[in-house]
């Protein structure tokens, strides 16, 4: 009898557990079904629409997301440089490479729980296409870090580790199937402080 | 031994269980979604700043800080919204979500004449009633036929630098959201 009852409740409580735990699991992870990753980017077009799969549902209630729409932009997110290194505040990075076709972009880094990362006391942590500097041969070479940079500078600040978001606006590849063709620009580190 | 290697697997598939029942309704009971927060801030029809412009914590999770919004709760049970605002700004962008938090429908400043924000969200039944006699206000208005019944919208605008702050904000707390019998 006792044995039933004890056997019941290792039943009840690995399901319980075990299945609430791996939707929340499921959920924090950044990789996910519906995920187009190119090179170090990630980005999820149908995160929040109709479409979507019943995680991405789930995540959009669980932490209040109003997701771009596809006539609005396509945010890609990158955790990891070009040799698969954690992204870290205190690190210089050189973004570096071609832009797919939209209005605008924007970009900036946020850490982990979502916090855009502030460029220091009187700089704005986020760059925009419409104040880029372009270089000869049409190279587009941005730096980020907690120095200031020649040329296109993101400024950072603080130390641990963040994410580059990059949102395109008003782009074709938000509204059509091409967001798994693209070519997006590669992330290397460049020096860290010690 | 038996028992207990069968009672860890009737556990597994429990829990498999669990996790699907625990997926498919957490939007249905999730408190925390941006519904929630702006029921928590504003009342229905009663457009709202949701970034940090005001010095008070984002409503959603809208992360770029190159953006301002401004969002509004509607019901189309009441009647179609129209959704107004005036300004000058480099670039904006509406989004229509259902209640929970999908998005429905979205258009930017392109779509439209001279790029005024001026449009009305109606069901396609309540789209066949305007359609008889149409009001003298909608002449100009961009028509979004959505099949819905409570709702949230959201203009966003795009700020390069603090210096275009001022329009923005005016332009989105000139915003008006207004149900129209």
């Amino acid at each position: 009898m006792l044995k039933t009852v004890i056997l019941t409740l290792v039943v009840l409580s690995i399901s319980i557990v075990g299945g609430g735990a791996s939707v929340w699991y499921a959920l924090k992870a950044n990789e996910g079904m519906g995920a187009v990753r190119i090179g170090q980017w990630t980005a999820f077009p149908s995160l929040g629409t109709a479409d979507a799969d019943p995680y991405s549902k789930a995540r959009v209630a669980r932490e209040g997301i109003l997701a771009l729409g596809r006539a609005e932009g396509l945010t890609f997110t990158a955790e990891r440089d070009a040799n698969g290194e954690v992204l870290l505040r205190q690190c210089s990075y050189e973004i570096q490479g071609p832009f797919p076709p939209a209005r605008f972009w924007t970009l900036y880094a946020a850490d982990p729980s979502g916090k855009v990362v502030p460029g220091g006391e009187q700089r704005l942590g986020a760059i925009h296409s419409y104040q880029f500097l372009r270089f000869t041969e049409n190279a587009n070479l941005i730096s980020a870090g907690r120095h200031p940079a020649p040329g296109n500078w993101l400024a950072l600040s603080g130390s641990g580790p963040m994410r580059f978001l990059l949102t395109f606006f008003d782009t074709p590849i938000a509204s059509g199937t091409g967001a798994a063709d693209i070519v997006l620009p590669t992330i290397t580190k460049t020096g860290c402080d010690a | 031994m038996h028992k207990l290697l069968y009672a860890l697997l009737v556990g597994l598939v429990g829990a498999g269980i669990v996790h699907i029942v625990v997926l498919l309704l957490l939007p249905q009971f999730s408190e925390r979604d941006a519904w929630g927060s702006l029921a928590e801030t504003a009342d229905l029809y009663k457009a709202v700043r949701v970034d940090e412009g005001n010095g008070v914590a984002p409503l959603v999770r809208l992360e770029d800080p190159l953006f301002s919004a401004s969002a509004c709760r509607f019901d189309l049970d009441d009647g179609p919204v129209h959704i107004k605002a005036t300004g000058n700004v480099p670039f904006w962008s509406v989004s229509i979500f259902n209640r929970s938090g999908q998005n429905v429908y979205s258009f930017n400043d392109r779509a439209t004449e001279r790029g005024a924000l001026d449009f009305v969200v109606l069901t396609p039944s309540q789209m066949i009633e305007v359609r008889k006699a149409m009001p003298e206000s909608y002449q100009r208005s961009i028509f979004v036929q959505v099949q819905i019944g409570e709702g949230i919208m959201m203009v966003r605008s795009f700020v390069p630098d603090p210096t275009w702050k001022e329009a923005a904000s005016e332009f989105l707390e000139k915003m008006g959201c207004t149900k129209e019998a």
